[in-house]
């Protein structure tokens, strides 16, 4: 999605404070399809990843007054929002039960074409997935799953100071594949 | 500390991504204000991060886009019931001009629009003049706590003149006895060159330490705790402040009591 350059970030995040709708949708239009690729990597599934998605905006709107613009940048701010909105939603109890009755009614239309091997082949999700093995699974774990870094530790028996070095590498190397 | 191998060391992308530890997020938070390279290096893995998901980005379902401004305008309603409330009586009035003659429900619609017109024009500006409003009541109440402080009978003032050279250079310290707050009043200071950034300095047993980056801040600004100092001096230094003072860059000095 092109973003048309309409407003600055400072005048963007003073029009929101100021609760302008056209503000509001200008941000919509511009980021709404960004925030909905990360969510999809987490959430895995199109129409509660777009539940996810309006909450998100909601959230954006009700809280623009805590965002810190010395902290970085609005979009930066959004995706934390986005990251753990998703994350509370694939750890919620009504989640986890839908997914399982999914799962046994998927069982039976084999295998291809489901819907979760295509969200992580989009985004950023499609960039970890370039990184080696021993990487790769630190980031998924810890970005797209939430765990901390203990708990990844004791759930691949590694000791702790290895997960946080070889987290470390990977993001370096992540951050190498993003560079434009 | 090699500014060089924390920057690669991937704390940034960590941090960036939301992934940092509160004590990690708060160093760097530190750390950026005090080394341009890495506040970049921040900046840069933000673009690049932003640039990416733009690139990538899934086209929502439609609905969701008329769902929020759905939600949103229902925020708003306690503000638009009088606009409903007349729409309403207006609608029924037309419905029986209608019968009677349809040139009259124009004329009438005509009315409405207008009014309703104005009554949006209204509205934005009410909102304007309420934020402008609170703005200056926030600048008003910090106005009142700093002259509570400064009038505190446990504040210590301490006049800092411009040095020789700089005669009309001026600046206070109001510093707490009991909590050792140290509060500064940049009354007249020349404009800071780009790159460049008052700090403040203590001087205890005649040596000067950090007493904070001046940034700019509506009458008294808050700088570092000082237990003990002799003097108080402010010096012009680099952006983000140094760890000694520019001796020539001295601009106010003031002995304490």
């Amino acid at each position: 999605m092109e973003v048309v350059k309409k407003y600055s970030e400072p005048e963007l995040v003073q029009l929101l404070r100021e609760r302008g709708e056209s503000a509001f949708g200008y941000l919509y239009d511009n980021y709404s399809g960004a925030l909905l690729s990360i969510i999809l990597n987490i959430v895995n599934e199109e129409e509660l990843a777009n539940d996810v998605l309006q909450d998100v905006f909601v959230k954006i709107w009700k809280q623009i007054d805590s965002y810190d613009s010395s902290k970085g940048r609005l979009f930066t701010w959004m995706l934390n929002i986005a990251r753990n909105a998703s994350i509370d939603t694939v750890r919620s109890k009504s989640f986890q039960n839908s997914r399982q009755n999914r799962e046994l009614t998927e069982d039976v239309y084999a295998a291809g074409g489901t819907s979760e091997t295509r969200t992580d082949q989009i985004g950023l999700r499609k960039m970890v997935h370039s990184l080696k093995e021993e990487y790769r699974v630190l980031v998924e774990l810890s970005y797209f799953q939430g765990f901390t870094q203990d708990e990844i530790a004791n759930m691949l028996k590694i000791p702790l100071g290895t997960v946080k070095t070889r987290l470390r590498a990977a993001l370096t190397q992540l951050r190498e594949i993003i560079k434009p | 500390m090699d500014i060089k191998v924390y920057i690669e060391s991937g704390v940034i992308e960590s941090y960036v991504l939301g992934m940092a530890d509160a004590q990690e997020a708060a160093e760097l938070e530190q750390l950026s204000r005090q080394h341009p390279a890495i506040r970049k290096a921040i900046d840069e893995f933000e673009a690049a991060l932003e640039q990416q998901a733009l690139a990538t980005a899934v086209m929502p379902a439609p609905r969701v886009k008329e769902q929020l401004l759905a939600e949103l305008a229902f925020e708003k309603k306690s503000k638009k019931s009088v606009v409903i409330g007349w729409s309403r009586y207006l609608a029924a009035a037309s419905v029986i001009l209608l019968v009677v003659s349809a040139s009259l429900n124009v004329y009438f619609y005509k009315q409405f629009s207008s009014a309703h017109t104005a009554y949006q024009a209204l509205l934005v500006e009410k909102t304007s003049l309420l934020s402008e409003n609170q703005q200056t009541q926030t600048k008003l109440l910090d106005l009142h706590s700093n002259m509570q402080m400064m009038s505190d009978p446990s504040m210590i003032k301490v006049s800092m003149p411009g040095v020789a050279g700089k005669e009309n250079s001026l600046a206070t310290v109001f510093w707490d006895s009991k909590s050792k707050d140290v509060y500064l009043l940049p009354n007249k200071l020349p404009e800071a060159a780009a790159g460049k950034q008052y700090q403040l300095w203590a001087i205890v047993d005649g040596k000067p330490v950090d007493a904070g980056v001046i940034e700019a801040c509506a009458g008294l600004c808050k700088m570092k705790n000082i237990p003990t100092a002799s003097m108080f001096a402010i010096t012009l230094e680099n952006k983000g402040g140094s760890t000694a003072p520019t001796l020539d860059q001295m601009y106010v000095a003031g002995k304490v009591g």
